[in-house]
């Protein structure tokens, strides 16, 4: 019988760990990780036979992440080794396992795969080790924007692109050609509503109440040309929201309207990304805004036999819709990038394997095998990756336009707010809604009301 | 099931000692039960009291998790936000509304199952209590999922199959809005838990003395007006004891709504609430404050039982 | 009792059993669907595929899942194990001796088991972390002790009440030492009863969700019910729901087995704690 902890890597790390936290605080940057290690190693206990073991916290994917740790741990030629912990498969429970754990002062969590709209806060309790200065240009080098953006707290590189996701905008060829639609240019939701009324088809867009409903009202309010935070401030009630400006009426206006058009799923206040890339394999599909990974999908349920190769056949993709016709969209931006827990021995470890599993070969492997677009650009012009994924360089040109949903250390409540007031979209009023989004999150803020 | 054993107190008793001897023994008596249940006692003080005591002293700070910096005393603050948000007296109706539905479907549809189960025939007996014994051993989240899954639009084989019910069709989201979520929610839970009450129901049914049936059939009594004169009365105390346990239970919703709906179109009930402020947004203050209220809600629920209804557990017992 | 009485018991009880095990079945024929089929919308798979469980013993989800049957059923036992222990030596107080505090331990055992279990989480979590228990066996079976106890102490006081004490000082004076006596008397008399609280004591502890999801954060401690939220499809988009009804078939199945070896037991202990005490 085994009761104990039995994922801690270096249990006899235990007591020293909060001095030697202090002094590297103290030192900073990757020479004083260096000294941490080395005093840690001469401390003993941890380490058998001089292999270190790495805990790395990841979000479910389909094996990818733990491929990656295999494949590092075999190229680290014994010098660390890399086991996976799997985190809950929603943004917020990934969050809520990994706080809880480092609120608890665990110092197992070495490296940990993290939603970008949780950098922030992160940073902010301390729970992330600093990137070393000589580390950071090479991580941000030739990488999507966006996903450097939401890496930075406080003008530093707080955690480490891995792979950067976004939305598109898949259409069935022969709906829009029926609807007499130019897919090669920007199209707009307004477009998209009347094409797939006259078309009697289904718009797919995620309608609930979960983080997948902030990624699209970013999404809108950003393509609008507004903002869900327009000016940060240390103090949380200082923080100045964005819901009662023009864009974010307009960005209500057009929830509202995919949500009365007739032209959505019944079950549109409880869909999913899972539900719309069903309905798009379906016959009612017509348009449908979702990550990349309905592709491998679709690919996969025929070869299971259950789906028909004309289905995907008569995919296309394209960019975001528009908001406004004149104004580019901003599509939504997710992906993971990785952190190093604070309270970890073995920090210095931690970011040479961070630099394997970021590294070109491992991002184009995962890319190709589980459908989650790389962060490094130049993976986009590997020949495997187009031939796998021919939407790549759609992909990347959206990359280069997505938005970050606001990054700040109090995201959760943000989002959590955002997710009270706009749920059900049916329900949203462009002219009152923004009013109560902006009343009930300042006073969650201002510690004034639940959430 | 009626009691055949003495009380403890006349058993144990000597009738002809003297005096002394009386009190040294009950002295020895008394320090060796609480060396036998002092363990439990303080096991139970331990797990519960000392953990309502510490959520007293924290709700009264501004505490969060991940800013232990800016932790700082409120007083009865965090009670006043939370008894000044609409989102509480929503959360509370919800959770009443719950109850309410599911403990009286649970009382008119277990009386029935206790029914049938005290006149099934002995050959069928034991089928049909191992079968009403498997819904109350089932996991709760196990339910809950069987029954998102069977309701749910995708998965679902309901909308197919109650195609004919006016307000269903192949298009019904059950889980879309507030209406259609709970009765999916109180269905679950009514399957899950009815077992439990009629067990109970059972018990109290044959604490029926069947002299009063047998009089009453003489009399030319029907058999609804035996069940209302004869029956009922002679189990009031088995039913109020099922309500007080059901009720109490009921009140602490949680896994259902947390796998089936995560408190979407203001499904949340007051557990639920507590649990999103402390676990998800680590307001370790506020969370506390929600807990120490649903603990009022439930002391007072029972409190109400106990004194309003006269609900006797020493009666129900059997000691009368 | 007329005949046509008697077919109507019959159909009730019939339609009881329809009742009770519905749910089941529907999640038992959903662990048979393949993942293409999820989705057909009738009761029953179109081909019966056993990629679910393949999923979760053996392929993806395995890293999950088996850890945490093994807590689960670790955890579980331990938790009832003391339960059962500390509760037999305070039923054996509370139905044999006279003691004034009898009333106070009975009804203390009857606030804990009406406590909401989310009031203590909160704190518990706060002590746990500080302390070095969470996420570790211990931190879970300390707090399964406040669901199982308080049950056990009733159930089982029940049980010794109707233990006729008497003939253990017959025996005695039939030339049985103390021991013989008590071993031969009285355990046999009182094993039943142990035995049943156990069972139910088990179902209590084996149900927990709250403890489970807040205490825990890795397949270091984590329970079954917890990790069932955890699974995922085939990417993280993708609804895990075969992977679910499979996880959900293997737990049912100790219950299940448990319900059908004792269900005589187990329905006089559910009575006999509630009703009598």
């Amino acid at each position: 019988m085994s009761i104990g902890r039995q994922v801690t890597g270096a249990g006899g790390h235990r007591l020293p760990r909060s001095p030697l936290r202090r002094s590297r605080r103290v030192l900073g940057g990757g020479a004083a990780a260096l000294v941490l290690a080395s005093t840690l190693a001469a401390c003993g206990g941890g380490g058998d036979g001089g292999s270190q073991t790495l805990t790395w916290y990841i979000n479910p994917d389909s094996g990818g992440q733990a491929e990656i740790a295999a494949r590092c741990t075999e190229a680290a030629g014994g010098a660390y080794t890399i086991t996976t912990a799997v985190l809950p498969r929603q943004a917020a429970g990934q969050r809520e396992q990994l706080v809880r754990r480092l609120a608890a002062n665990d110092a197992s969590i070495d490296i940990m795969s993290l939603d970008p709209i949780f950098v922030p806060e992160f940073a902010e309790a301390g729970f992330l080790a600093e990137v070393p200065e000589d580390l950071a240009d090479q991580f941000t080098e030739n990488v999507v924007p966006a996903s450097v953006e939401s890496s930075t707290w406080d003008d530093r590189l707080a955690a480490v692109p891995f792979w950067a996701n976004t939305q598109l905008l898949w259409y069935r060829k022969s709906v829009a050609e029926a609807a007499g639609l130019d897919m090669s240019q920007p199209v707009t939701w307004d477009q998209l509503i009347t094409a797939a009324q006259s078309q009697g088809v289904l718009i797919g867009a995620q309608g609930l109440r979960a983080e997948s409903l902030t990624v699209w009202l970013n999404a809108l309010i950003e393509s609008a040309g507004g903002s869900i935070i327009e000016e940060q401030a240390e103090a949380p009630e200082d923080i100045q929201l964005g819901f009662e400006s023009e864009p974010a009426a307009r960005a209500a206006e057009v929830m509202r309207a995919v949500a009365d058009s007739g032209a959505v799923s019944p079950a549109f206040s409880t869909e999913n990304e899972d539900a719309s890339a069903t309905g798009f394999e379906g016959e009612n599909a017509g348009f449908m805004v979702n990550w990349p990974f309905v592709w491998p999908r679709a690919l996969a349920a025929v070869e299971g036999g259950t789906l028909d190769q004309s289905v995907p056949d008569d995919y296309g993709w394209t960019i975001y819709p528009r908001v406004n016709e004149d104004d580019p969209a901003a599509p939504p931006f997710g992906g993971i990038n990785l952190g190093i827990g604070a309270l970890s021995p073995n920090v210095d470890l931690a970011f040479e394997a961070v630099q394997c599993i970021t590294s070109e070969e491992n991002q184009a492997y995962y890319f190709t095998t589980n459908g989650n677009p790389a962060s490094n650009l130049a993976v986009y012009d590997d020949p495997e990756v187009i031939e796998v994924f021919p939407q790549a360089p759609v992909i990347r040109e959206s990359l280069e336009l997505a938005a970050s949903r606001p990054l700040t250390a109090y995201y959760n409540e943000v989002t959590g707010g955002i997710q009270r007031v706009y749920h059900p979209p049916a329900s949203v009023d462009p002219g009152s809604t923004g009013a109560e989004a902006q009343e009930l999150i300042g006073s969650i803020l201002a510690g004034e009301q639940l959430l | 099931m009626t009691q055949t054993t003495l009380p403890p107190v006349e058993k144990t008793q000597p009738v002809s000692s003297p005096r002394g001897s009386i009190s040294d023994r009950s002295r020895a008596e008394r320090r060796l039960g609480w060396m036998l249940a002092g363990p439990a006692f303080l096991v139970m003080l331990l797990v519960t009291a000392y953990p309502i005591l510490q959520a007293v002293y924290e709700s009264l700070f501004s505490y969060r998790l991940t800013d232990p910096n800016n932790r700082s005393f409120v007083g009865l603050g965090n009670y006043w936000v939370i008894l000044s948000d609409p989102l509480w007296w929503q959360s509370l109706g919800v959770t009443v509304l719950i109850t309410v539905i599911t403990v009286a479907v649970e009382l008119v549809l277990g009386f029935a199952l206790a029914l049938v189960m005290a006149k099934a025939l002995s050959s069928i007996r034991p089928v049909v209590r191992a079968a009403i014994l498997i819904p109350y051993a089932v996991i709760t989240v196990v339910s809950a999922f069987a029954w998102q899954f069977a309701f749910d639009i995708d998965t679902g084989f309901v909308n197919s199959w109650f195609a004919w019910l006016p307000g269903v069709s192949a298009d019904t989201d059950w889980f879309g809005d507030f209406g259609t979520s709970l009765v999916v929610v109180c269905a679950a839970e009514i399957w899950k838990t009815t077992p439990f009450i009629s067990l109970l129901l059972l018990a109290g049914l044959a604490q029926v003395p069947e002299v009063l049936q047998e009089a009453a059939k003489v009399d030319g009594a029907t058999w609804w007006q035996r069940m209302r004169k004869v029956t009922i009365p002679n189990m009031k105390a088995a039913i109020m004891v099922a309500l007080l346990f059901r009720s109490l239970d009921a009140f602490r919703v949680f896994d259902s709504i947390f796998i089936m709906t995560g408190g979407a179109n203001n499904t949340e009930s007051v557990s639920f609430l507590a649990y999103r402020q402390t676990i998800a947004r680590l307001e370790i203050g506020l969370g506390s404050a929600v807990s120490v209220l649903l603990f009022l809600c439930v002391v007072l629920i029972a409190f109400g039982f106990i004194k309003g209804f006269k609900v006797d557990l020493a009666q129900a017992r059997g000691d009368r | 009792m007329s005949s046509r009485e008697r077919t109507w018991w019959i159909v009730g009880g019939i339609l009881i059993v329809i009742y009770a095990l519905f749910p089941i079945a529907w999640i038992v024929s959903l662990s048979f669907k393949s993942a293409a089929d999820i989705a057909n919308g009738q009761f029953l798979p179109t081909t019966w595929s056993t990629e679910n469980y393949s999923f979760i013993l053996t392929g993806g989800a395995s890293d999950l899942f088996l850890p945490a049957l093994r807590n689960s059923f670790g955890i579980c036992l331990i938790a009832t194990a003391i339960s059962c222990l500390l509760a037999m030596f305070a039923a054996y107080a509370i139905a044999r001796l006279d003691f004034p505090g009898k009333t106070l331990i009975l009804s203390t055992a009857l606030a804990v088991a009406i406590f909401p279990v989310i009031s203590i989480v909160t704190p518990l979590f706060n002590v746990w972390r500080q302390i070095g228990l969470y996420d570790t066996w211990p931190g879970l079976i300390i707090p399964y002790l406040s669901l199982t106890l308080p049950i056990s102490i009733w159930t089982m006081s029940a049980f010794f009440r109707e233990i006729p004490w008497e003939m253990e000082q017959a025996a005695q004076v039939d030339g049985a030492t103390t021991w013989q006596a008590f071993r031969k008397v009285i355990v046999p008399l009182a094993a039943p009863g142990v035995f049943t609280t156990a069972i139910i004591a088990f179902f209590i502890a084996w149900n927990d969700f709250v403890y489970g999801i807040s205490l825990t954060s890795t397949s270091a401690a984590r329970p079954v019910p917890a990790a069932l939220g955890l699974f995922s499809g085939a990417s993280q988009f993708e609804d895990p729901t075969g992977g679910i009804s499979a996880a959900a078939v293997i737990v049912t199945i100790p219950v299940v087995v448990l319900v059908l070896l004792f269900q005589r037991r187990i329905v006089a202990g559910l009575t006999n704690g509630a009703v009598k005490g």
